[in-house]
């Protein structure tokens, strides 16, 4: 074979493979696509907005976002004041082993310095916690001065989720991006993150 | 050549066939078509790239049919994206129910006892251009008709006995059927006419005719507005046929560019054993 | 690196047969030099194959095999899978394209006697193939479970019913109920998935096996073996990597342009593809006004309904595909390709042609008298060309077979 030929093949070659791998990417697409959240998972995992100003000081309430509780509560003004109480019992009252996305924002942990949310998933094995706000003696603890008890094994978070010394659960309950327009609470979005 | 004998007979073969079934009038004649009393269905021809068309399609949809019908496989806010309508605008405008989010689905207003007051729930209308066709749909809109007998006062040519109600009847007018004097076509297809040359005139019955001044649109703005609200039922029967057919192109080309290329480099390396 | 690339490779070759099997059926593997187009089908078959099983994979992530879901779930992939729309229109794309590969495969198998002494288990294991294909098209037409998923399955199942005193219980026992439900979706869906697609690729395998074995057939009929070179390498043959791996690529090329055409364009096929019935939801209670099967079956559909009697239907259309496997018995020719036969074959293998493409017409279409006359004399026109085979071929005047391509 002659040289012309043999460039004129290698030409021919090289341009056929590279217009037929550049293809492969292309082709690829649509199956790697195929894989991301679809509409209807972008659809369940949506944002949910609900109004709070109907809540009654000191209440908490449950909503579901992407399939998981989260817990909102009124705080009222004595709960707030007495946040320190229960300092001493605390693991990681300043959140600094997880990443919050308010830290030292709001006493509250929130966007609000009145309302907090929170996941309502136990961080040990994925319970839900059990609200118990008043200030009396409780079973698992004498000095009990408001807050979250998980029935399940035992673990105790304060009014605004932070987690106790000596518990199952190792980190505080967590906080989901959120944000308050007026009296509308969007969990799940903000505008400003 | 012996190649040439193969290609010969395989012409034969196609053209035996085709002569077969244009010759045979009766095998290829239709039957009752699917426009059934109407005759042939309008031809309808979408056009997915007019979104202004496809806006006043969805509004006229939401305004006249969503109230029965369900398009329970969209999605409010694929809608309000697919036709470049902001989210904001399009949820203030065309969406009634404020608890609905921009990623439910179009479920409709429809309670399950509507099938008692038409004696069939309205069905879900998200597929039904795949499944009857765009001609179809584009003819049966129109072809609404006064009839005293049915239970809401009208029939329809293209759905004789449907249980749906005209609920355009405000903006078409009273449509009715009609007789008319027309020119009798001879069997060559021309005008029979008289010894004065005067056309010869029979009496045809089954002409739509709309009433004049009972509907708020004209006939052209009639049928442009059902246009649209077709266009917009292509368009929600595959929204994303309009993309697809635009890939289409590129796609070709480059399938078109393989096959000249994979050619050349064959027609290289055959020259190794061709003499 | 390129020598740790280079150790690696022998390692590997010392304990897989990596550069043997390369040689034995690619570089070395002696093929004939001239073939034409139909010799290319084969090839786009198995390529067919391969994207229907990829698509096939990726379409079960997101469907629901259940009778309350299936169909949504088919608009779930349309319209919320990224893509999803993609993938499901190449699915049903090669599923049209596959059967129009494979008939011309197997009609270039009838032109050029491929299924003649060696090569007869090689034609076995193809119509083998073609039995599971046509199952498996079926099965695959019910999942999306719309009108003619249904109404298809209702028809064909009650053939089961139709065989003599084990018909009624082997209808109830293919079902699973005791009418169409989601119980029978669920096992089509197995089968489907995955028990057919097993036995496609095993026979694929052992077809392609034994087609090594003895060698590929072409046009002329001639024997390339008869003339060898001082290797024993075939005079009139070139090793099929690369020459006829860079046909099949220009194949491929024109292959996958009429696919993109299809797919993009006339994704339904103008109602033969994804016949439009099925853009709405099973309903038990409605009979579409035409129920007719996807384009592929239709012209066995045709002899179905050309025959009055339901058992009888059923045997003609069984026979109808299981006289294909006999062909090679059958055909009495001494020579192989209808290039050299006599007159008399090529009368037939034209009729032959013509009456199925026109079974195939009338399958998808209605019921007239005019057609039901024609379907008769098609069918038998069809059975004629196999049975007669053993007299035509055996006492025509054949012209002599060149030595060499």
């Amino acid at each position: 074979m002659q040289e012309k030929d043999k460039t004129r093949r290698k030409v021919l070659i090289g341009l056929t493979s590279a217009i037929g791998l550049s293809g492969v990417p292309f082709a690829a697409t649509p199956f790697i696509a195929a894989w991301n959240p679809s509409a209807k998972a972008k659809a369940a995992g949506a944002p949910v907005k609900l109004d709070v100003s109907k809540m009654q000081f000191g209440q908490q309430i449950q909503v579901s976002w992407r399939k998981q509780p989260v817990f909102i509560v009124r705080h009222t003004k004595e709960s707030i004041a007495s946040l320190d109480l229960a300092l001493p019992k605390l693991a990681d009252p300043n959140s600094d082993d997880i990443v919050e996305p308010y830290k030292g924002l709001n006493p509250s942990r929130s966007k609000s310095p009145e309302y907090s949310v929170f996941s309502g998933v136990c961080t040990h094995l994925g319970c839900a916690p059990k609200y118990f706000p008043e200030v009396e003696p409780k079973p698992w603890d004498a000095s009990w001065s408001g807050g979250f008890f998980c029935p399940c094994h035992g673990s105790m978070f304060d009014i605004v989720g932070r987690v106790f010394k000596g518990v199952p659960a190792p980190t505080n309950l967590v906080v989901p991006p959120h944000m308050f327009e007026g009296s509308i609470l969007t969990i799940g979005e903000d505008k400003e993150l | 050549m012996m190649h040439h004998r193969n290609i010969f007979q395989n012409i034969l073969k196609v053209s035996l066939f085709l002569l077969f079934i244009v010759t045979s009038h009766e095998i290829v004649s239709a039957e009752g078509g699917p426009c059934k009393d109407y005759g042939d269905c309008d031809e309808f021809k979408y056009s997915l790239n007019d979104i202004d068309s496809l806006q006043r399609g969805a509004s006229t949809y939401i305004n006249y049919c969503y109230g029965c019908h369900s398009l329970q496989y969209s999605r409010w806010g694929r809608v309000a994206q697919d036709l470049e309508i902001p989210e904001d605008i399009f949820f203030e405008n065309l969406v009634f129910d404020k608890s609905i989010k921009s990623g439910d689905l179009m479920t409709g207003a429809m309670p399950e006892e509507s099938a008692t007051w038409f004696g069939v729930e309205p069905p879900d209308l998200t597929l039904v251009s795949r499944y009857k066709g765009d001609d179809w749909i584009y003819s049966y809109l129109r072809a609404y008709y006064e009839d005293s007998s049915k239970q809401y006062g009208v029939n329809n040519l293209v759905y004789p006995g449907t249980a749906m109600p005209n609920v355009l009847l405000s903006l078409q007018g009273n449509q009715r059927l009609v007789c008319k004097d027309i020119p009798k076509i001879a069997k060559n297809g021309g005008e029979k006419r008289d010894n004065d040359g005067n056309p010869i005139m029979i009496e045809k019955c089954g002409f739509l005719e709309v009433q004049e001044g009972t509907g708020s649109l004209s006939k052209e703005e009639f049928d442009k507005l059902i246009y649209d609200l077709t266009n917009f039922l292509v368009y929600v029967g595959e929204p994303i046929k309009a993309t697809r057919e635009r890939i289409g192109w590129y796609v070709v080309f480059y399938f078109l560019i393989f096959t000249a290329l994979s050619s050349l480099l064959y027609r290289e390396f055959k020259k190794d054993y061709k003499k | 690196m390129s020598e740790m690339a280079g150790k690696l490779f022998s390692w590997l070759n010392n304990r897989l047969p990596i550069v043997n099997t390369f040689e034995r059926h690619l570089s070395k593997h002696p093929v004939p030099s001239k073939v034409n187009f139909w010799y290319l089908f084969g090839a786009l078959a198995a390529v067919t194959l391969i994207i229907q099983i990829v698509t096939g994979i990726w379409l079960i992530m997101p469907y629901s095999n259940t009778e309350e879901q299936a169909f949504s779930s088919i608009e779930y992939i349309m319209r919320d899978v990224d893509y999803g729309w993609v993938i499901r229109y190449m699915h049903t794309t090669g599923a049209s394209l596959f059967f129009a590969v494979v008939y011309l495969h197997m009609f270039r198998g009838l032109l050029y006697g491929s299924y003649q002494k060696p090569k007869e288990l090689v034609w076995i294991f193809g119509c083998t193939i073609y039995l599971a294909m046509m199952a498996e098209g079926f099965l695959g037409y019910v999942l999306p479970y719309g009108q003619m998923s249904y109404w298809g399955a209702q028809v064909i199942i009650s053939l089961f019913g139709a065989i003599p005193y084990v018909g009624e219980s082997l209808e109830l026992w293919v079902r699973g109920d005791y009418y169409i439900s989601g119980i029978t979706v669920s096992r089509f869906f197995a089968l489907h998935v995955v028990a057919l697609p097993l036995i496609l690729i095993a026979l694929v395998f052992l077809h392609l096996v034994a087609l090594h074995e003895v060698g590929a057939g072409n046009p002329e009929g001639v024997d390339i073996e008869e003339h060898l070179d001082e290797d024993g390498v075939p005079l009139d043959s070139v090793p099929f990597y690369p020459y006829k791996v860079l046909n099949g690529l220009v194949a491929i090329g024109v292959f996958m342009t009429v696919f993109a055409i299809i797919m993009f364009f006339f994704p339904e096929g103008g109602g033969y593809f994804i016949e439009m019935a099925n853009f709405q939801e099973a309903n038990p209670l409605v009979t579409p006004d035409h129920i007719a099967p996807v384009w592929y079956y239709a012209p066995f559909y045709t002899m179905l309904r050309a025959i009055p009697d339901p058992l009888g239907g059923l045997i003609v259309m069984a026979a109808a595909v299981a006289i294909f496997f006999i062909v090679p018995w059958l055909d009495r020719s001494k020579v192989a390709s209808i290039r050299y036969k006599g007159i008399y074959s090529k009368i037939a293998i034209t009729l032959f042609g013509v009456s199925f493409l026109t079974l195939g017409y009338l399958g998808t279409v209605g019921v007239t008298e005019i057609r039901k006359i024609m379907s008769i004399i098609c069918t038998i026109i069809y059975f004629a060309y196999f049975l007669l085979m053993p007299i035509y071929t055996k006492y025509e005047k054949t012209k002599e077979v060149p030595t060499r391509l």
